[in-house]
């Protein structure tokens, strides 16, 4: 079996959560709380990696992150390597894919939230920021929980944004997924089969605890 | 709170690169579809000979070409044409080029019946072929070689409509195998697999012979490695191992 490949998705999928969770509460806490002009289009671009095929996604990113395009030209002026079939690359393409999933729970989550505990603390003199990590994250633990667990399997499953912004790189960018793909080309059925055997029980196992959680946040 | 400390524990251990210790000696080597089987051999034996690691990654010459040019961290490109490393060539991608493999277009079916007309046209115009497998002739040379023997034996608008295109000459295999279409367009190489033997095929002697080059990248971080590659796949027991695999 392709270890190497299982190894990769399950690195990519743990990075990718890690980091969205970070970049995503702000998101979620403007978009919960905060009212501003223009506030329904910022919302509809940041679901707009949901609404699109990968390969809208994977076509951006190879201008934006190829030798030519202006990111992708800072970092090979910054590091001399390219940006593209690298294992960072694919990390920027997983988290711009999965961006959706990690902001949507995490706002209902934050818009669950009774407002009188907010107000509580804000009357016994708590700052925005030590109201948001003292009360906001610890009250919608569950929902930043499924959060992750959507992201995460969200990443496991991607697959033509990494095709066609990572290549196929063994150790690098060749993600269980298209490891599959690959043995399937080429006709190695044992090889596709106990690689695609291997996701059920881990997204079965997920989806399960997404479920769970959803049923302890909404009490 | 143990567990805790095990998720984490468990979580920094993934996330250290296990595999980067002996990034020296390795070399990637970016392989066009028709060359899978080939390479493999070439490349155990070579890994067995010289102790330097070698990573394939395979898909059709047009996006493996696509690819170097937008920066791809491969060491050795080993092309379906002479075409794309020429190109690499002009563009400053690489230094020099090199003649690995000339291949040939055949028509492959999985049903044996097939193989019962006189020539290849004629078993193509039977009713009973619906589907015919082609690799795509923009990215992949042997789907350019079979779609010029179309276009000189006059077929190429009449069958238009039969053609199924596969991302590459492995996936037109893969189809052709699976009996997902009737026939498909291959490489000589396809007929050596375990897979390929079941069927049966035909020549094409319209097709134009597939001249296959390869090139080792500018970029490359082991040049040292990638020299060695390339003079072990010039040399005479690798002949003897493309021979086998249909290539001459």
């Amino acid at each position: 079996m392709d270890y190497l490949a299982l190894y990769v998705t399950i690195k990519l999928a743990l990075v990718t959560t890690v980091v969205l969770m970070v970049i995503a509460a702000p998101i979620a806490y403007l978009l919960a709380y905060k009212h501003f002009p223009g506030k329904s289009f910022v919302e509809a671009l940041i679901y707009l990696p949901m609404a699109l095929p990968p390969t809208v996604i994977g076509f951006y990113l190879i201008l934006l992150m190829g030798p030519r395009g202006w990111v992708g030209g800072i970092w090979e002026s910054l590091t001399g390597e390219s940006l593209l079939f690298t294992f960072l690359g694919i990390t920027i393409a997983s988290v711009i894919y999965s961006i959706p999933f990690a902001v949507q729970p995490m706002k209902s989550a934050f818009v669950k939230i009774d407002r009188r505990l907010l107000d509580a603390a804000y009357i016994l003199g708590l700052s925005k920021r030590a109201a948001f990590l003292r009360v906001i994250i610890p009250n919608s633990v569950s929902g930043i929980a499924a959060s992750a667990v959507l992201v995460f399997l969200h990443s496991i499953g991607a697959f033509g944004v990494l095709l066609m912004v990572g290549g196929s790189i063994p150790g690098q960018t060749k993600v269980a997924s298209i490891a599959i793909y690959e043995a399937v080309e080429m006709m190695d059925y044992s090889a596709a089969g106990f690689l695609a055997l291997s996701f059920i029980p881990i997204s079965y196992a997920f989806l399960l605890l997404v479920n769970r959680l959803n049923e302890d946040s909404s009490i | 709170m143990k567990n805790k400390r095990l998720v984490l524990a468990f979580i920094l251990i993934t996330l250290m690169n296990p595999f980067s210790a002996a990034a020296q000696e390795r070399i990637s080597v970016a392989v066009a579809a028709n060359f899978i089987s080939a390479f493999k051999e070439i490349a155990a034996d070579f890994e067995k000979k010289t102790g330097v690691k070698v990573e394939g990654t395979f898909s059709s010459t047009g996006n493996l070409y696509s690819q170097i040019k937008n920066g791809a961290p491969y060491d050795v490109f080993l092309s379906a044409d002479e075409q794309r490393p020429e190109l690499l060539q002009k563009e400053g991608f690489t230094e020099g080029t090199f003649i690995y493999a000339r291949g040939q277009t055949i028509l492959w079916s999985a049903n044996e019946d097939f193989c019962k007309a006189s020539t290849w046209k004629d078993a193509l115009k039977n009713d009973k072929i619906k589907k015919i497998a082609i690799a795509n002739p923009l990215t992949a040379p042997y789907g350019a070689s079979a779609k010029a023997a179309l276009q000189n034996a006059g077929l190429w608008e009449e069958l238009q409509s039969k053609l199924i295109n596969g991302q590459d000459i492995a996936q037109a295999f893969q189809y052709a195998s699976t009996r997902a279409v009737d026939a498909g367009f291959c490489a000589l190489s396809a007929t050596s697999s375990p897979h390929g033997k079941v069927g049966c095929f035909y020549y094409i002697p319209e097709a134009p012979a597939i001249v296959q080059a390869g090139c080792i990248l500018k970029r490359t971080k082991n040049k040292i490695g990638a020299e060695l590659f390339m003079h072990y796949m010039m040399s005479d027991p690798t002949a003897l191992v493309k021979k086998k695999h249909g290539y001459r």
